[in-house]
């Protein structure tokens, strides 16, 4: 309860029917400070923000904004106080201008109701050169770059003279540019007062930007300490309730022999700048071996994913040769029967089927070995059989097959992906950054699971937006840039300066 | 739930299979017990008693109407699961009479059934003649599928589009085409075509011809939607394509198939309702009728955003809808026909409202915010005193009649303004700590004689969702 607590929560407990989202949390945010809140996936980190930014106006116990006890009706209320939140799916209409979005709701208007847009466009245009975005603010919002698009929902909040800004992992479909350039925004916003909550999974943000660390576990507030006097290893303890052991896979693994040969591959990129998204792409993956595939955002490792599986729309060039034989595959289909895996980088998106059970989305690339005759239909003793070896085969947590599958973790979500795709025997699994917004221990749980697929004969294919992530589980790492490759490391000549200098080549 | 996984275990391990099997086919009790509710009422309040003095003419005749909408119901179903939506039943129907219909012109003439005039003669139709008419459309059915299938899936055409075109189309051409036919077979330009033989009379008129049909229809989709491959397959799509497509299924052939049933099943329906009103009118055949099966779609538990429904659910739907109707055109004399898009619009906004609230639980609703609300509770109320002056069954005595009437508008009129302002006040009322809180809430009394389950807001509604698996909800096991 000190003098500077620009916002006070006081006991604020949230029960979903079932679940106690948070548990009597107690935090003083003090004014002008960097404000970190970290936790494991359903820690109750977003119940919270959004309980500030007044999303969620059904809770029990007080805020007190500069003392005064305050409950916002909605999100205009606790705008008109000055806490704005930026979610991490933008709220933007694509269509609409970048200034027409930034006073979207405020719009200014002259006399006759007609709206003033010179003077919205002068607006906005000095906002967004003010967060170093050079955008015209009469361009269309969905043709910006995601970074950009950050920015003008940041312009928003300012316009609308934000003093608590929430961000949800800003951070995580952002450049490595575009990240140094929120840093500075950040920054700036600081110099001009303005207290930031900051939500992310990613240690060295938090350890570069906080001034504080909140550490939130199972709705519980676990510790807020200085960031002086903590380390991103005690931060992660807290947060697991646990050491993570580094997880180590000392006893080298043994590469047996090429299983996937990609010899001068290129993606032609008609009705763009670059015209190629790959250009002349040539490596080889052993069985037993995990290839890592290092690159910023746009540098082509989902596209090489897709090329690799079947799954381009348009037709690439090259040859691909998988364990011997020469293969160009024009649906996932094909690459599936020879024994090629994808699991999506866009695991709600392209890999669950939300509506079904844990065991029907197990068993959904293998259906045709489950079925009986006469009529192939569906032998539910057989499926219910398989999808309980894959459960415990892959310690997937959940009541059984017949749960639904929204009801998991995102880890155990994405295990039973990989679920799906072991059952189809493949050779050459493809995964793409599959511990995306998956919690610390179910993230070392996927590594041993890796690393155990790969003793049994696997080839990994892996890319992840992860360099620590890479350099733990891989044997070799190759690093694209726009679309060419631009280096290839050995586990032990790797670093994360090497592949980031790789990754940020260019001509 | 993800914080507490234990207790998840346990619920699903002590729930009994009863309950389990509840929660699988929610949509499906609901229905049964709604359908009985629905008939006792009738029984309860029908002046004529019509129900009680005639049960089994009442009877089939529900069932011979309800399994013509099952039919094509189902069609129009898995269309919607597997993520589409199929426009075109109505004009199907009528397009398949026409079609049936020519082919019979066409071939009586071909076996040298005509009279002196060389006019068709359709009284006494061999058997290949019947079977090749009903062939013969069944084939053209197919073929208008897989034109949408083919606008759907290659031209890439929204499946509104598509099918909306042919909505439009179809019945324009059946009208042309039925012309042209009449031209040519016989010696006149009618724009309908009667068919005289009693066979082909009797498929739609014996009661149990239709309910047959639509049996065997149904347990051949139940097995394909439930228990095959392809079926799991149009779920996946419907429920999302993207992936469905990244785990190697053929998209452009399940959706083919899923077109393709959608068109013959109108087929179906259509070749019967030709039969029982003996001839082909396109112009008013099965007009409107593709809104009605979408209703008994989703009323039996189908999510227009794909991936959700049972075939059981549907049929069920399309009686339930079939029994309301009934039970309106007994209860209210005065041409019962008009009666039916107002008790169809209602009851897919209760159903759909109903799933809504189901997902929305543990949320305060609001029904009437601001403005809107107020001029919706006005709206409301004006509407059900008009319902009420309609439906007050027109005594005897003329004098008394009017005055009767606007004497129940009022009270009804009344009653329900009062009902909607008391649940509006009790909305207004700041919130109060402590989450939902357990209060009967008025308008949701409609919405339990849909479905009998519930509101989530309240308190036994609450219970039970908690005592189901976490997240399962009931629609668990609607996807298999």
């Amino acid at each position: 309860m000190s003098a500077s607590a620009l916002i006070s929560i006081r006991e604020v407990t949230k029960r979903y029917p079932g679940v106690v989202a948070l548990d009597s949390v107690n935090l003083d945010i003090r004014e002008g400070e960097c404000h970190s809140i970290v936790g494991e996936n359903g820690a109750g980190k977003s119940t919270l923000m959004k309980i500030l930014s007044g999303v969620i106006t059904d809770y029990e116990g007080d805020l007190e904004l500069r003392g005064e006890r305050i409950r916002f009706s909605g999100t205009r209320a606790a705008e008109a106080a000055g806490i704005s939140i930026i979610h991490q799916e933008l709220n933007l209409v694509e269509e609409l201008s970048a200034a027409a979005n930034i006073f979207l709701g405020r719009e200014k208007v002259r006399g006759l109701g007609l709206l003033d847009e010179a003077s919205m466009e002068r607006a906005a245009g000095e906002l967004l050169q003010s967060l170093e975005c050079d955008v015209d603010p009469r361009e269309r919002a969905g043709a910006l770059r995601v970074g950009d698009q950050q920015l003008i929902e940041i312009a928003k909040a300012l316009s609308l003279n934000t003093e608590i800004l929430i961000m949800d992992e800003p951070t995580s479909a952002l450049t490595e540019s575009e990240v140094a350039r929120l840093y500075r925004v950040i920054e700036r916003l600081r110099e001009q007062n303005v207290t930031i909550l900051y939500i992310s999974h990613k240690m060295d943000e938090i350890f570069r930007i906080s001034d504080r660390i909140t550490v939130l576990r199972d709705g519980q507030l676990v510790e807020t300490v200085d960031r002086e006097a903590t380390d991103p290893r005690r931060i992660t303890h807290l947060m697991v309730g646990r050491e993570i052991e580094a997880t180590s896979f000392d006893e080298p693994r043994k590469p047996e022999g090429e299983i996937l040969r990609v010899e001068n591959l290129s993606l032609p990129w008609p009705g763009h700048a670059k015209e190629w998204r790959l250009r002349d792409i040539s490596f080889s993956l052993q069985s037993g071996e995990i290839l890592g595939i290092a690159g910023l955002m746009g540098a082509g490792r989902t596209e090489l994913m897709e090329c690799l599986f079947g799954a381009s729309e348009i037709p690439y060039q090259g040859e691909v040769v998988l364990d011997g034989e020469s293969v160009r595959f024009r649906h996932p289909a094909e690459a599936k029967a020879a024994g090629v895996a994808l699991v999506t980088e866009d695991r709600k998106r392209l890999g669950l089927f939300s509506q079904m059970s844990v065991g029907n989305n197990i068993t959904m690339c293998t259906l045709d070995e489950l079925v009986s005759m006469p009529l192939r239909q569906i032998d539910r003793r057989k499926e219910t059989a398989a999808a309980e070896e894959s459960i415990s085969q892959l310690a997937i947590k959940t009541s059984g097959p017949d749960a639904q599958v929204t009801s998991l973790s995102g880890g155990n979500q994405q295990k039973t992906i990989i679920a799906r795709w072991l059952r189809t025997n493949p050779k050459v699994l493809l995964l793409d950054d599959p511990t995306r917004g998956v919690d610390v221990g179910a993230k070392a749980e996927l590594y041993r699971l890796m690393d155990s697929l790969c003793r049994d004969g696997l080839g990994i294919l892996l890319t992840s937006s992860e360099l620590p992530e890479l350099l733990t589980v891989c044997d070799r790492i190759i690093v694209f840039c726009e679309g060419r490759l631009t280096g290839e490391f050995t586990r032990e000549e790797a670093t994360e300066e090497k592949l980031m200098e790789a990754a940020t080549q260019l001509e | 739930m993800a914080s507490n996984p234990g207790e998840g275990i346990q619920g699903s391990h002590s729930s009994s299979s009863l309950s389990r099997l509840y929660s699988r086919y929610a949509t499906e009790c609901g229905l049964l017990i709604a359908i009985f509710a629905v008939v006792v009422i009738a029984i309860l309040i029908d002046p004529t008693n019509a129900y009680l003095e005639k049960p089994w003419y009442n009877a089939t005749e529900i069932l011979r109407h309800a399994s013509i909408l099952g039919i094509f119901a189902m069609g129009a179903g898995i269309v919607i699961i597997s993520g589409g939506i199929d426009l075109s039943s109505g004009s199907v129907i009528a397009f398949s009479g026409v079609i049936c219909c020519s082919i019979i012109l066409g071939l009586c003439q071909y076996a040298g059934l005509v009279d002196d005039t060389g006019n068709p003669v359709t009284a006494n139709l061999p058997v290949w003649i019947l079977v090749a008419a009903i062939s013969g459309t069944l084939g053209v059915a197919f073929i208008v599928g897989s034109f949408h299938a083919w606008l759907i899936t290659v031209i890439r055409l929204p499946p509104f589009i598509a099918t909306l075109a042919s909505l439009v189309g179809l019945r324009s051409l059946g009208r042309v085409l039925i012309q042209d036919v009449n031209r040519v077979f016989t010696s006149n330009a009618n724009t309908q075509i009667y068919i005289r033989d009693a066979t082909y009379k009797s498929l739609g008129n014996e009661w149990y011809i239709p309910v047959i049909i639509c049996a065997v229809v149904a347990l051949a989709l139940f097995t394909l939607m439930r228990s095959t491959v392809t079926g799991r397959h149009l779920y996946a799509i419907g429920g999302n394509e993207d992936a469905a497509r990244l785990s190697g299924i053929s998209i452009e052939k399940k959706k083919w198939l899923a077109y393709c049933i959608g068109t013959m099943t109108a087929a179906l329906a259509g070749i019967l309702y030709s039969s029982y009103v003996g001839g082909a009118m396109p112009d008013r055949d099965g007009l409107g009728y593709e809104l009605n099966a979408i209703a008994a779609a989703v009323v039996g538990g189908c999510s227009l955003a794909g991936g959700l429904g049972t075939i059981s659910g549907i049929v069920l739907g399309a009686i339930f809808l079939r029994v309301v109707i009934d039970a309106v055109a007994k209860t209210v004399k005065d041409n019962p026909d008009e009666f039916q898009g107002m008790i169809v619009g209602l009851l897919v906004v209760l159903a759909v409202t109903f799933n809504e609230l189901r997902s929305q639980k543990g949320d305060r609703k609001k029904f009437f915010p601001g403005a809107l609300g107020i001029v919706n509770i006005i709206s409301l109320t004006v509407l059900m005193g008009i319902v009420a002056v309609l439906v007050t069954s027109d005594g005897d005595s003329s004098t008394d009649d009017s005055r009767d009437k606007l004497f129940a508008g009022c009270i009804v009129a009344g009653v329900t303004f009062a009902v909607l302002v008391a649940r509006k006040m009790f909305e207004s009322r700041p919130a109060v700590g402590q989450g939902p809180v357990p209060v009967p809430i008025p308008i949701t009394v409609n919405v339990r004689d849909v479905s009998s389950t519930e509101d989530p807001s309240t308190e036994i509604g609450k219970q039970e969702i908690e005592g189901r698996e976490p997240g399962g909800e009931d629609d668990e096991g609607r996807d298999s």
